[in-house]
């Protein structure tokens, strides 16, 4: 029986650490699509923070310079998305796959370049609450920078709900029209939107480089971005659902790095599937309540006076 | 002289080669309702529009209480306190009344000091909303008044309201006047009341300016104006048929008691402001009688239209039989019914080609549209459905277009049921739809002119498979020709055309599948006094010609000038019905608002 | 000409010539910019700019047997972005060919390994089935669109990760399409190679100029789309209903039938560019088979306006770069620049049509919300 809870332990460990990265890129994309733009280019904004992180690393020495890199970099793929989205209004669909595309060639192609002894900011574990059985290493053995999602969750939702920049982004995501009459600039709200998901997706992917793993491989990513939209449609687009959905996933994952060394032999790509296999679920099973399909006017690109 | 709150001087705009606005000169006095009158497409709308910062002039100067101004965008015009009272796509559905009312404000965002104040503006007003119920459970009547309180949260100098009455009861409109009332005069502000209905102007305005093809052509005092000499200055001519009276909403100056009619129950001297608009008084009526006797030939050269084929060419078949009928003699009303037709016994024999038993229908979100709709119309009658906007006219015509389905209830096309919400069905069936948003179902405007004109039909030129494009082009030219329709090359895209053009173009398609019954919904809203009458001349051939003909119009005098008989829709159900002689605007105002007639 | 091209610039008031210029003038400094950006990464990252070049141009234009490389690289992309615009062009955006291309290649692969039969049969059989399980797949999301009201956009893209592990679990059962077992080798997670008879004839021999079948089929299906889509009755319908499928319904066109129709359309032209792949030269089904062919496809629609006889030369192009990047790992640099540069080129392609249409839209008046 210990033994067992030994396991579960470990494995909410493994699960929490992997969700990490992702709870950061989520409530970005959580603002964005609340916002009504449903931004396919998280890939792009986790890679690239991933790759300028460690280079930012290798630069300055700190890993901790590092993170603000790779927040930087997820900023300049936002700007990239929001300038050809709502700037100038090309799909922003195709715009968001040319950008990971772009994204993971850039970031492969220099990957040697930025090859260097690991680096890895502190492992901080919270005195006292760490040591706590089954619970204790999962929850409050993390390095420092997971921490600060205990600030950012309260903060996102607080920006959403209680600030007018929310009511407009909101207002902006449900009918853009009527946003428009009232006065609210609605593709710079759009823009903004995007720009905070960039800086948290950025983060989360300087996160998973620096924080997690202490170097940079190509792809390193590999479609969490991707996971993460999975995530926030999952949730309903409310936040603790986003968040429950990168837990859930976390989890998936580290049941699949578990159970071949505890002797199951699960399908591997099951669980990799799950989480989109999840979401879809989810959006089928829940489609007439309110909330499940989302912001009204979410992928739907503004521009006044059109008939 | 007091320094004007608002004035636009020699305002320009062009759209391309379209002169919206001409040099346009416009001065609201502090206190006043000043009304903005001028039919379709004279340019108003593209006025006000400078105004609230969502279109640039090409020239001329905008001054607010003497200071000249540049107004970029809609958050400049708000910050000099110029507001709009909207119509459509102003607010949002799943936020709450005090969330919608509040946006796009600035400042802290705090609840519970915006429900307080939206109470008290509320109380002050007259207007009863509640700030906690989410928009999208608001009827059409709440949601203006959530608008009016939106717009009167911002401390507005300048209130501004496009056509508000067309969604209201009369008795609804009559509180509107008033609220404008209060609002103008307790606290000094300035509003502009956009019409094309005369009685709107007359009953709720001080000072009118009139517009027409851009250019301001009249303004006066309201108290004493000269309501014959308006209409005139509105169209720039003489009203000539009922129907183009019907377009100025002058069909109440022209409706009094002609000898041997009895005097019609309600009518009073009083010619107040406080009385329902569409019922004048005596008093009011400044003396008209024989001003506009024409003889037929003068008409015909009146109802020429500027810019498009003359009047020779257009079919008017009955037209000495029609004379008495139709001829325009304000202060004298000499007609029984809709000119040239026949009268209501021949058609009560007639088959019976729409038949509508007990419809019930809910829109996605759960609200009812259509509650035990049931309506019948016979070959070569006109079937007017009178209404306040927003009680299941779009419903309806929906309905008849295979857009909706139905949860109950069934529709019989020349006696053979027809199933609802399947693509295409309704057509199929022989039932033409002249839609009332024709932007919305009624063509594609990114399809040429050509391709417009088959859309449902295709079939027809195509074979095996493929469409011919020489059978295409015949089509259209023969179409553009019988309908006269102002196209120069029809493959151009049909965005290019004039809306009266693009309504022709639906028409014409319509008509020309021969349909059995034919579903004209506010066909002649957004058109020009010539285009409108063009469209009611040919409904009302089509009915001549044996078509049912369904008229959805939330313009009464539309719905007098053409129908044989009227029905009053109210909360997705017939209310009332009665031929055509027993109609008058009391009764149907009555029914229209929820009452018993 | 009746349907204007997507996304082009309505006719201003300014004279004909000036426009031309200006447009000329913004792809062309456009095109510089990215290529400059291009040129850039690769010096410093510490390559020579000329070497690369001379390498992509080896790769992809220099000798017959380049040629063909481009040709082969080329027919996949065109198949995946003809299906793309016809998707497109019926109002739903399907981006999840990617996805649709893995599905085809397994059902072909699933085929080819065990239909008995004569080879142009078998190979018929691979294809046909290619197409047939990508419709299918591309069904699953249509599907989920017309009954419970998913986003097209949202169930493609989800589908992409879920095929990328149908194929991965097919290749790693052996009841599945795992690779026979050799003894004493361990065995990689792929498929037998398909049979002789399943493969697709080439054109030509090697080192000259030699090509797959599969470009006569791509031209073929491109051909037949683009001139159903302009002059069919199925075509006016299909556009009809992208451009107001509220009329369109009216009109008697079913959402469901046309709109879903197209969405399997753009699916089987996805699962037969995976089985072209699959029979053109790959010839074992493995997870990395489609090597974002999907993706890429998807991009070439779009850079070609959606107007499938420009998709042609744009596939072309793409394709040459995708050959060009094999050789480039003779001269040290890494292949993954060709993505960098695809990418630059597609948002430089892109940019000037999207800037003339701000302009347009500003000089009218009324701006898109600042």
């Amino acid at each position: 029986m210990t033994d067992m809870l030994a396991v579960a332990g470990l494995i909410l460990a493994s699960a929490v650490r992997l969700s990490v990265p992702l709870a950061f890129a989520a409530l970005g994309e959580y603002v964005a699509e609340r916002a009504g733009t449903l931004n396919i280019s998280v890939e792009g904004m986790m890679l690239g923070g991933a790759f300028t992180a460690v280079a930012g690393a290798n630069l300055t020495g700190s890993p901790a310079l590092g993170l603000l890199a790779g927040v930087a970099a997820g900023l300049a793929v936002a700007l990239a998305q929001a300038l050809f989205s709502h700037a100038l209004t090309v799909n922003p669909y195709v715009v968001g796959l040319t950008l990971n595309v772009f994204v993971l060639g850039l970031t492969s192609f220099l990957a040697e370049s930025v090859r260097d002894e690991p680096r890895q900011v502190d492992l901080v574990p919270v005195p006292w609450l760490a040591d706590l059985p089954v619970l204790g290493p999962g929850l409050f053995a993390h390095r420092w920078p997971a921490y600060l999602l205990v600030v950012l969750v309260p903060l996102a939702w607080w920006l959403v709900r209680r600030t007018r920049w929310g009511l407009e982004a909101r207002a902006v995501g449900e009918n853009p029209q009527a946003a428009d009459v009232a006065g609210v600039p609605v593709n710079r709200r759009r823009r903004q939107a995007l720009l905070v998901c960039g800086a948290l997706s950025g983060l989360g992917g300087a996160y998973l480089a620096v924080g997690e793993v202490g170097l940079f491989n190509p792809n390193m990513t590999a479609g969490r971005g991707y996971l993460v939209i999975a995530a926030v449609i999952f949730g309903g687009w409310t936040l603790r659902g986003a968040l429950a959905g990168c837990l859930l996933f976390g989890a998936a994952d580290a049941l699949r790095l578990a159970l071949p060394a505890l002797g199951f032999d699960l399908t591997p790509q099951l669980l990799i599937a799950s989480p989109y296999l999840l979401a879809l679920l989810a959006l089928t099973l829940f489609a007439r309540g309110r909330g499940r399909r989302g912001p009204a006017a979410l992928g739907v690109p503004f521009t006044r006076g059109i008939t | 002289m007091r320094v004007p709150a608002v004035e636009m001087v020699g305002v320009t705009k062009r759209f391309g080669s379209v002169v919206a606005c001409d040099r346009v000169s416009l001065s609201v006095r502090e206190g006043e309702i000043h009304g903005l009158l001028g039919q379709n497409g004279a340019g108003k709308t593209t006025l006000m529009k400078i105004l609230l910062g969502l279109v640039r002039p090409d020239a001329g100067r905008v001054l607010v209480r003497g200071h000249e101004v540049e107004i970029r965008d809609p958050r400049t015009a708000a910050d000099l306190g110029i507001a709009m009272v909207q119509q459509h796509f102003s607010l949002v559905p799943a936020m709450r009344v005090w969330e919608n009312v509040v946006l796009g404000a600035g400042g802290r965002l705090d609840r519970s000091a915006a429900r307080g104040r939206i109470q008290e503006v509320a109380r002050r007003y007259g207007l009863a909303v509640d700030p906690d119920a989410r928009v999208e459970d608001l009827t059409t009547g709440e949601r203006q008044r959530v608008e009016i309180v939106k717009c009167l949260w911002r401390d507005p100098a300048l209130l501004i309201l496009d056509e508000p009455t067309s969604v209201l009861t009369p008795a609804e409109s009559r509180e509107l006047f008033s609220v404008l009332r209060r609002v103008a005069s307790h606290e000094r502000r300035s509003v502009i009341l956009i019409s094309h209905k005369l009685d709107e102007i007359r009953h709720a305005t001080d000072r009118v300016t009139v517009m027409r093809s851009g250019r301001v052509v009249a303004r006066r005092a309201t108290p004493g104006m000269d309501v014959a000499d308006l209409a005139r200055e509105m169209i720039g001519r003489e009203p000539g048929t009922r129907a183009a009276a019907a377009a100025v909403g002058a069909m109440d100056a022209v409706v009094s008691p002609s000898p041997g009619e009895p005097e019609r129950p309600g009518r009073t001297a009083d010619a107040d402001r406080g009385m329902e608009p569409g019922r004048p008084g005596p008093a009011a009526e400044p003396d008209h009688t024989g001003v506009f006797d024409r003889a037929a030939t003068d008409r015909a050269e009146d109802l020429g239209r500027a810019g498009e084929p003359g009047p020779a060419t257009r079919p008017r078949p009955a037209e000495p039989e029609e004379e008495p009928g139709d001829t325009l003699e304000f202060g004298r009303v000499a007609d029984s019914g809709p000119a040239g037709d026949p009268g209501p016994a021949a058609v009560d024999e007639a088959e019976v080609l729409l038949r509508v038993r007990d419809a019930y229908a809910t829109a996605p979100d759960g609200r009812p549209l259509l509650r035990g709709l049931s309506l019948h119309v016979r070959a070569g009658e006109i079937l007017g459905i009178a209404g306040v906007e927003g009680n299941g006219q779009a419903a309806l015509a929906d309905l008849l277009s295979s857009l909706i389905e139905l949860d109950a209830g069934v529709v019989e096309v020349c006696g053979r049921p027809v199933p609802t919400g399947r693509a295409g069905a309704m057509h199929r069936a022989g039932v033409g739809v002249v839609p009332e948003d024709r932007h919305r179902s009624g063509c594609v405007l990114d399809m040429s002119v050509a391709e417009n004109l088959v859309l449902a039909d295709v079939g027809r030129v195509a074979a095996g498979g493929l469409v011919r494009p020489r059978r295409l082009r015949e089509h259209a030219a023969r179409l553009i020709e019988e309908f006269e329709i102002v196209v120069t090359d029809p493959d151009a895209p049909l965005r290019r055309l004039s809306g009266g053009n693009q309504q022709k173009v639906v028409l014409a398609r319509e008509l020309s599948a021969n349909p059995r019954v034919l579903v004209a919904a506010q066909p002649s809203r957004g058109l020009d006094v010539a285009a409108a009458e063009y469209v009611a001349e040919r409904i009302r051939r089509a009915a001549r010609d044996g078509i049912a003909v369904l008229l959805i119009s939330s313009d009464l005098e539309e719905i007098l000038a053409l129908a044989h008989r009227v029905a009053v829709i109210h909360r997705g159900a017939i209310a009332g019905e009665m031929p055509r002689a027993e109609a008058d605007v009391a009764r149907l105002a009555l029914l229209m608002g929820g009452r018993a007639a | 000409m009746t349907s204007p091209p997507l996304g082009a610039a309505r006719a201003t008031s300014t004279p004909r010539a000036a426009a031309r210029l200006r447009a000329v003038l913004t792809y062309a400094a456009s095109l510089t910019v990215a290529l400059a950006l291009a040129t850039a990464v690769v010096t410093l990252s510490g390559h020579s700019a000329a070497d690369t070049l001379l390498a992509l141009y080896q790769g992809s234009l220099e000798g017959g047997a380049s040629l063909g490389q481009t040709v082969d690289e080329a027919v996949p992309l065109l198949l995946v972005a003809v299906g793309a615009v016809v998707c497109t062009r019926a109002g739903l955006f399907n981006i999840g060919q990617e996805g649709q291309v893995l599905i085809g290649a397994t059902a072909g692969a699933a085929i080819a390994l065990s239909a008995p039969g004569p080879g142009p049969l078998v190979l018929a059989l691979t294809l046909a089935g290619s197409a047939l399980g990508g419709a299918l797949w591309a069904g699953v999301a249509a599907v989920l669109h017309y009954r419970r009201g998913v986003d097209v956009v949202i169930g493609t893209l989800l589908l992409v990760f879920v095929a990328g592990q149908v194929v991965s679990y097919a290749v790693n059962r052996d009841f599945l399409l795992q690779e026979s077992a050799v003894p004493g080798q361990i065995l990689a997670p792929q498929s037998d190679p398909v049979p002789e008879a399943a493969r697709l004839p080439r054109l030509g021999e090697y080192p000259d100029f030699n090509v797959g079948g599969g470009v006569f089929l791509a031209l073929a299906v491109t051909l037949l789309l683009a001139f159903l889509l302009r002059h069919g009755t199925w075509g006016f319908k299909v556009r009809m209903l992208g451009l107001n499928p509220v009329a369109a319904r009216r009109a008697g066109v079913s959402a469901g039938w046309i709109g879903g129709g197209a969405l399997l359309l753009s699916g089987a032209c996805a699962g037969l560019a995976g089985g072209v792949v699959l029979t053109g030269g790959v010839y074992r089904l493995q997870p990395g088979l489609a090597d974002n062919v999907g993706w890429e496809g998807l991009l070439v629609a779009l850079v070609a306006r959606n107007r499938p006889l420009l998709a042609v030369p744009v596939a072309l192009f793409f394709g040459a770069l995708r050959a060009g990047g094999g050789f480039l790992a003779s001269t040290g640099v890494p292949r993954y620049l060709v993505s960098v540069v695809t990418a630059l080129l597609v948002l430089a392609a892109v940019f000037p049509a999207a800037y003339a249409e701000l302009r347009a839209r500003r000089r009218r008046g009324s701006g898109g919300g600042a």
